[in-house]
């Protein structure tokens, strides 16, 4: 049933939403972390306080902090089954912060990109 | 080769008129440059596919210092910043913007002298976004330990080395008690070593009143990156609007030079607009790199045109073209 917090506001006209990857926030002292396979989602980036660190060129003196924003996509079409299990994979090795799943919004990707 | 090697980055719109009156300029100051033509912005999409060339980047990565006119950022959606691109990747942490009156443009004051110091390269202009439900967008607010306590260093260093009195560090930490505590506690942190400049805070909301109420109470402000943004407009616009509003982006082994204003692609071609702010970049540019006599010499003329107020360009009341100004702040640097 829906209660007066959920009724009577604007709504933003829906659009199909879907399951396309999630940030991972690792928490290292070790440097730009590399990752294994992990079949159903494959890490596209890693930035640091926002600045892309991998792939692609970082500046030497580039400062960073222990804080690293891991973007994984999926492979294939997923499922919040298949994040819960790839989440619990990678808590064996690191050490994370939060998790954010990434959606599609109709055409549009609901994430911004890492500068 | 000439003593200094710096990447000129023309961008688009009236970009390249503007560079290419503030080159002729700094060329006849004296100072021995050897310039580096590289592309960046928009127009590079259709060349490159990318608004910032990798051409550029390795230019820039060896140099170690530009010069940048303007660029446009699209809104909402599409490509991102190629400023915010650069800051990023070259680490320019210390974004440094001074106001000060200029002679020509009537003010309500009579004294204004500001430096802020944004710190350039956290805060929600860290990029992380996301849509978390179809309703609700979320933005993250990076603020870290180092990268506050490297602006509060900076500033009161060029502070001191520059006999500035006073540092006030502006937040909103009664509100974001994480996230502008942080910053305001390693400001804090960071003055305890500098006994001889006073320093103290004041919340964003208020800072921006007293800014438009009585500016000359303010000597040097070290901010956030958004408060940065948009207080160092304010300031701006106090002593006259961007035409006349330099900055500087610093790193610890990497600086670009560029003007606060956009591209103002409708007046591209024309000829007319005002190449001050980037003149002045390019002032700030020379004393970085100790020319201080190339660089007085152009403030100089550049002054003495303004006092005179016979050729100025049209945001300045006058009727001369790009060119025109230019030619006569060279006439005046001979007679300074």
């Amino acid at each position: 049933m829906l209660t007066k917090a959920t009724t009577g506001r604007a709504k933003r006209p829906a659009k199909p939403i879907t399951l396309v990857g999630v940030d991972v926030y690792i928490i290292t002292e070790d440097g730009i972390p590399m990752f294994d396979d992990y079949g159903a989602f494959k890490i596209e980036f890693v930035s640091n306080r926002g600045t892309k660190v991998w792939p692609g060129y970082v500046s030497d003196d580039l400062m960073m902090v222990n804080w690293y924003r891991c973007r994984f996509m999926a492979t294939r079409t997923v499922t919040d089954a298949d994040v819960d299990t790839f989440m619990t994979t990678l808590s064996k090795k690191w050490k994370w912060s939060a998790a954010q799943k990434l959606w599609n919004y109709g055409d549009e990707a609901g994430f911004s990109k890492a500068y | 080769m000439g003593k200094h090697v710096i990447t000129m980055l023309p961008g688009e719109g009236t970009g390249p008129e503007i560079c290419e009156a503030v080159r002729r300029i700094i060329d006849h100051s004296g100072v021995d440059i050897v310039w580096e033509y590289e592309d960046i912005g928009l127009d590079c999409l259709d060349k490159y596919g990318t608004l910032l060339p990798e051409k550029t980047i390795k230019s820039i990565a060896k140099n170690k210092i530009a010069i940048k006119g303007p660029t446009t950022t699209p809104i909402g959606t599409g490509h991102k910043s190629a400023n915010v691109t650069l800051r990023k990747m070259f680490d320019l942490y210390a974004n440094v913007r001074p106001a000060k009156l200029i002679p020509v443009l009537k003010r309500p004051w009579d004294k204004i002298d500001i430096l802020t110091f944004r710190e350039n390269t956290e805060d929600s202009y860290a990029a992380i976004e996301h849509m978390v439900s179809d309703e609700v967008a979320q933005c993250l607010k990076v603020i870290t330990w180092p990268g506050s306590v490297r602006i509060a260093e900076f500033a009161f260093k060029w502070a001191k080395a520059n006999g500035r009195k006073k540092i006030q560090c502006v937040h909103k930490a009664n509100i974001m008690k994480m996230t502008d505590g942080l910053f305001l506690e390693a400001f804090r942190e960071v003055a305890k070593k500098y006994p001889e400049i006073e320093s103290g805070d004041i919340i964003v909301d208020n800072c921006s009143m007293q800014l438009v109420r009585n500016p000359a109470q303010f000597d040097c402000l070290v901010l956030p990156n958004l408060y940065g943004d948009i207080l160092s407009d304010l300031c701006a616009g106090l002593v006259g609007g961007l035409g006349f509003a330099p900055g500087a982006n610093i790193g610890d082994n990497c600086s670009i030079f560029e003007a606060v204003h956009g591209s103002a692609p409708k007046y591209a071609g024309m000829k007319k607009v005002n190449p001050s702010a980037v003149l002045l970049s390019g002032v700030m540019m020379l004393r970085w790199l100790n020319e201080n006599a190339a660089a007085e010499k152009i403030e100089k003329g550049m002054n003495k045109v303004l006092a005179e107020a016979k050729t100025l360009t049209y945001d300045a009341g006058g009727t001369a073209s790009t060119d025109q100004y230019a030619d006569a702040i060279i006439r005046a640097m001979d007679t300074v």
